[in-house]
C-alpha cells in the first residue's frame, strides 16, 4: 500500500512539473517568436541584409583562410590585385590597374590603381601587397601553397609590384584572387603584431585582431565576429569604389537546410546557402522567394586504374570506353539534383576554356556492348568498386556507386560495392594508386582550370589511377603547355585540347558536378553562386 | 512446463502478438522472393520518391527501388544479425560468466577484468573498429557485435550465479560427490540461465539497432543490399518523404518490440516466484 501511495505521489509530481516544463517552454518560445519577428521585419524593411550560411572554420585572418565561406567575408571588406566579377570568367583587375608578362612568362609586373585608401583612410600602396602577400606565404598556414610559384616580389616604386615566378604559371592571376592573397591595411595590422617576416608562422599575433575587425579596403568591415554563430559587417564609410545599397550584413553560421528553409519563409534570413534540393522543393511556388539551382565545380568522377594488378579488366582501355558509354548521365543528374550538370570532360563546365557539357545521349548500351565484346568480355565481367563513406556537397558517395552499379549491370558488368571508410584504409589507398575501380569527387583547391591538370598522365590526381607520364607522354606535355600559357586564348586552345584527349579515353569519368542551391528572399538583386566567394556580396543589392 | 506455455498463450496475450510478430517476419524473410512484387535492388529513376500506392505498397525510395519488397528482404539481414549475433554472444557470455561466478577467487578476478576491459570501450566505436581492420561484410560485421556483446551476458551470469551457488542443493550435489564441471551444467547454469534468457530477447531488438547503425557508418552489408538501419538513414535527406524512412523504421520497431514482448513473457514463464499465477 506504501508503495503504492509513493507512486501514486510519484507521478503527480511528475506530472506537474512535465507541465511546468511545457509551461516555460512556451513561454521562451513566445518570447523567441517575438524577438524573431521584429528581427525578421528589421530585415525585411531595411538595408540590412541577413544571410545564412555553412561552418567549418575558426577563423577569418585573411592569411588563414582556405575553407569553403570565410572568402565570403574575406570578399566583402578586403580587395585582391585581382578578382572575378563573374562566377564563369577569367580574373580581371581589381585593386590591379593593369598587368604584363615578361617573355619568358618568369615575370609579371601589376601596376595598381591610384587613389585607393583602405576603410582606416590609409593610402594603398605597393608595400601593402608585398606584406600581405609574403604574410601569407611565412605564415605557413593551409592556404600558403597559393603562394608557391611566387618566388619573389620587389616593388621599384610605390604604384608597381613586380612578382618573379618559379615557373610559368597561367593561373597566376587566378591564385592572386584567391582570399588569403586580399590586401592588408599594413600599417594597421603591424600595429597590431602582424609581421610579414620569415619567421611569420611563430610570431605573428595579428589573428586575434582580424578576428576582431577587418583592415581592408573592401566595400564593408567587419564589426563582429562569434565563431561559429555570426559576423557582421558593416559599410565602409571610406570606400574608394561604388558601393551597393545594402547597409549592413548578418551573416548567421547556421548550416542547417531545413531551419534556413524555414527562416527563409518566414522572412527572418534573406539569403539561405546551405540548401539542398528537398528543402528546395519545400520552397517552390513561395511567395517572394526566388531560388537558384545551379552547378559548383565540386565534381564526381569515376577511377579506373590503368595498372591490371590492381583494377583487373577495367584496366583495358576498350573497357574503359565501354563504361563510359554505359554510364546514364542524366541518371546521375536526377539523383544529384536540380541544377547538376555532367561536364563534357575533364575540365568542369564554368572554368574559362571549359567546352561545356556532355551530351546525354552519349549513352550507347549497344556500342558499349561492343566494345566489351572487343575487349573480350563479351559474356561481362565481376568486379569491385570500392567506396568511401564520404559526400559530395550532400550526396553521399555510396549512391553514385549504386547508380553505377546499376548502369553497368545493364552491360553485363556485375560490380559488387565495398565501402571503405576514408579513415580507415580507403584514403591511404587513394593516395597511393592502389585503388582499382572507385567513385570519388575533387573540389577544386582554387578557381582555376588549370587545377584540373592534375587528372593528367603523370600528375597528382592521375598518378592516383596508376596513368604515368609514359604511358602517354603527349598528353602528359599538355600540362607544361597550358601552365605556360598566359595569354587566354593560347590558354583557352590548349586546354579544349585536353578536354578532347580525355572525351572518350583515359581513366577518369567525370560524372557529375554537384550542384547548388541557393533561396533568397526576392527583394534583392544580384544573388548568384559563386565558385570563389560562396555568395560575392559586393555585387547584391536591394530592389 | 509445455503446459505452462501453453496457458501463458492463452492468458498472456502480449507474448502472444510477441511471438506473432517475430513469426511473420521470420516467415516474411524466409519467402521473400515469393512475396516480394519486384526486384530489391532493381532502379527505376522515373519512378523516384513515389508516395505508396497499389503497386508500390510502400512507396519507393530515391533510386525508385520498391520499398515494400526491400523491407521483406531486409528482414534476411537484419534478423539473421541480430538473432545469430544473440545466440552466439549469449553462449559465450552465458559459459564465461558461470565459470567464472562458479570458480571465483583469482580466476574470477582475472576474468572478470578481462570482460570489463571490452565493456570499457564505447561499444559501438570498438565495433567499428573491429569492423574496419577485418573488412566490412556481414560476417565481420556479426563477430564485432559478438565481441561487444558478450560481455554484459558474462556480467549478468556471474551476478545471479554468485547466488545460486549458495544455495542447499549445490551444497548437497558437492557433498554427493559430484564434479565440478556436473554441478555446473546441471545446477548452476539452469538455475541461473532465466535472467539471460530474458536479457538475450530483448536484446535482438539492440542488436538490429546496433548492425542498422554500422551498416549506417558504412561497416556493414554494402550497399544496395535492402538492410533495414541502411534504409532508414537513407531515408533521413528525405525527411518530408515519410515512407522511405518510415516503413524500414516500422519493421525495425516492431521486430524489437516483438522480441521484448516475447522477453517479457518468458520472464514470467521462468521465475519461479511469478510462475505460481498461471
Amino acid at each position: 500500500m506504501k508503495k503504492r501511495y509513493l507512486a501514486a505521489v510519484l507521478s503527480a509530481v511528475l506530472v506537474m512539473s512535465c507541465t511546468a516544463c511545457g509551461g516555460g517552454q512556451d513561454n521562451n518560445a513566445s518570447a523567441g517568436g517575438t524577438e524573431e519577428s521584429t528581427e525578421g521585419a528589421q530585415s525585411s524593411g531595411s538595408s540590412t541584409v541577413v544571410v545564412a550560411m555553412g561552418s567549418g572554420f575558426a577563423t577569418v585572418d585573411p592569411g588563414y583562410v582556405y575553407e569553403k565561406y570565410p572568402p565570403l567575408i574575406v570578399n566583402a571588406c578586403y580587395e585582391n590585385l585581382f578578382k572575378f566579377y563573374d562566377n564563369d570568367s577569367a580574373p580581371e583587375p581589381c585593386l590591379a590597374d593593369s598587368y604584363e608578362f615578361s617573355e619568358d612568362n618568369l615575370t609579371l609586373t601589376v601596376k595598381l590603381k591610384e587613389g585607393i585608401t583602405f576603410a582606416s583612410g590609409n593610402p594603398m600602396t605597393s608595400a601593402d601587397v608585398l606584406f600581405s602577400i609574403n604574410r601569407c606565404k611565412n605564415l605557413q598556414g593551409n592556404p600558403s601553397f597559393i603562394a608557391d610559384t611566387i618566388e619573389s616580389m620587389e616593388a621599384p616604386d610605390e604604384q608597381t609590384i613586380v612578382f618573379h615566378l618559379t615557373q610559368e604559371d597561367s593561373a597566376i592571376l587566378s591564385k592572386l584572387t584567391y582570399s588569403a592573397l586580399a590586401i592588408l591595411d599594413s600599417a594597421v595590422v603591424k600595429e597590431n603584431g602582424g609581421t610579414d617576416a620569415e619567421d611569420a608562422a611563430t610570431t605573428d599575433t595579428a589573428q586575434a585582431y582580424l578576428d576582431s575587425t577587418s583592415a581592408g579596403s573592401g566595400m564593408y568591415v567587419m564589426t563582429s565576429y562569434i565563431p561559429d554563430e555570426e559576423v557582421v559587417l558593416e559599410k565602409n564609410p571610406n570606400y574608394w569604389g561604388e558601393a551597393t545599397n545594402v547597409d549592413k550584413y548578418i551573416i548567421k553560421i547556421q548550416p542547417d537546410s531545413n531551419t534556413q528553409m524555414m527562416t527563409l519563409s518566414t522572412g527572418d534570413i534573406d539569403v539561405a546557402l546551405n540548401m539542398t534540393d528537398d528543402t528546395m522543393a519545400e520552397l517552390a511556388g513561395a511567395e517572394n522567394i526566388g531560388i537558384i539551382n545551379g552547378a559548383t565545380k565540386t565534381v564526381g568522377f569515376v577511377m579506373m586504374n590503368m595498372k591490371e594488378e590492381y583494377s583487373g579488366p577495367v584496366s583495358n582501355p576498350k573497357v574503359q570506353q565501354a563504361i563510359r558509354k554505359a554510364l546514364d548521365y542524366s541518371g546521375f543528374q536526377i539523383i544529384c539534383g536540380e541544377g547538376t550538370l555532367t561536364p563534357y570532360s575533364v575540365i568542369q563546365s564554368g572554368f574559362m576554356g571549359s567546352k561545356g557539357e556532355r551530351a546525354t545521349d552519349y549513352t550507347n548500351l549497344e556500342e558499349a556492348k561492343a566494345l566489351l565484346a572487343e575487349a573480350g568480355y563479351a559474356d561481362g565481367f565481376d568486379v569491385d568498386l570500392t567506396v568511401s563513406d564520404l559526400d559530395m556537397e550532400g550526396i553521399l558517395l555510396t549512391d553514385l556507386a549504386q547508380k553505377v552499379k546499376d548502369d553497368l549491370s545493364q552491360v553485363g558488368i556485375n560490380v559488387n560495392i565495398v565501402s571503405q571508410p576514408w579513415a580507415a584504409g580507403y584514403g591511404d589507398a587513394y593516395r597511393d594508386g592502389t585503388l582499382g575501380f572507385t567513385v570519388m569527387y575533387w573540389g577544386t583547391d582554387y578557381n582555376d582550370p588549370n587545377v584540373q591538370l592534375e587528372f593528367l598522365p603523370g600528375a597528382v590526381v592521375g598518378l592516383r589511377a596508376g596513368w604515368s607520364e609514359e604511358m602517354n607522354p603527349e598528353l602528359a606535355a599538355l600540362y607544361q603547355e597550358t601552365m605556360a600559357a598566359t595569354d587566354n586564348d593560347a590558354r583557352i586552345a590548349v586546354l579544349e585540347q585536353v578536354q578532347d584527349a580525355m572525351y572518350e579515353d583515359g581513366p577518369f569519368i567525370m560524372i557529375a558536378q554537384a550542384p547548388a542551391h541557393i533561396g533568397y528572399n526576392s527583394r534583392l538583386d544580384g544573388v548568384a553562386i559563386s565558385d570563389p566567394y560562396a555568395l560575392d556580396v559586393t555585387l547584391i543589392n536591394i530592389k | 512446463m509445455l503446459r505452462s506455455v501453453k496457458k501463458m498463450f492463452r492468458s498472456n496475450y502480449l507474448f502472444t502478438l510477441g511471438v506473432i510478430i517475430c513469426l511473420l517476419w521470420i516467415l516474411a524473410a524466409i519467402l521473400a522472393p515469393l512475396l516480394a512484387p519486384c526486384d530489391p535492388v532493381a532502379q527505376d529513376l522515373t519512378l523516384r520518391l513515389k508516395p505508396p500506392s497499389a503497386t508500390h505498397l510502400f512507396g519507393t525510395d530515391n533510386f525508385g527501388r520498391d520499398i515494400f519488397s526491400r523491407v521483406i528482404y531486409g528482414g534476411r539481414y537484419s534478423l539473421l544479425a541480430g538473432c545469430l549475433t544473440v545466440v552466439i554472444a549469449g553462449c559465450i557470455g552465458t559459459f564465461y560468466g558461470a565459470v567464472a561466478g562458479y570458480v571465483g577467487g583469482l580466476a574470477d578476478n582475472v576474468m572478470m577484468r578481462i570482460s570489463e576491459m571490452i565493456l570499457a570501450f564505447p561499444s559501438l566505436i570498438l565495433a567499428m573498429i573491429i569492423n574496419a581492420v577485418l573488412g566490412s561484410n556481414l560476417f565481420n560485421t556479426m563477430f564485432a557485435l559478438v565481441i561487444v556483446a558478450w560481455p554484459t551476458y558474462a556480467r549478468l551470469m556471474r551476478s545471479v550465479v554468485l547466488s545460486v551457488k549458495e544455495n542447499e542443493y549445490v551444497t548437497a550435489s558437492e557433498a554427493l560427490g559430484a564434479s565440478r564441471f556436473r554441478i555446473l551444467l546441471k545446477e548452476i547454469i539452469p538455475n541461473s540461465i532465466s535472467s539471460v534468457l530474458i536479457m538475450a530477447t530483448t536484446d535482438i531488438g539492440n542488436q538490429i539497432l546496433m548492425f542498422s547503425t554500422l551498416s549506417f557508418l558504412g561497416l556493414g552489408s554494402a550497399p544496395p543490399t535492402p538492410e533495414w538501419g541502411m534504409m532508414v538513414s537513407d531515408g533521413v535527406d528525405y525527411f518530408n518523404k515519410f515512407w522511405v524512412a518510415g516503413f524500414p523504421g516500422l519493421a525495425i520497431f516492431t521486430m524489437a518490440v516483438g522480441a521484448n514482448f516475447i522477453g517479457d513473457g518468458l520472464r514470467d514463464l521462468l521465475d519461479p516466484k511469478l510462475r505460481k499465477q498461471f
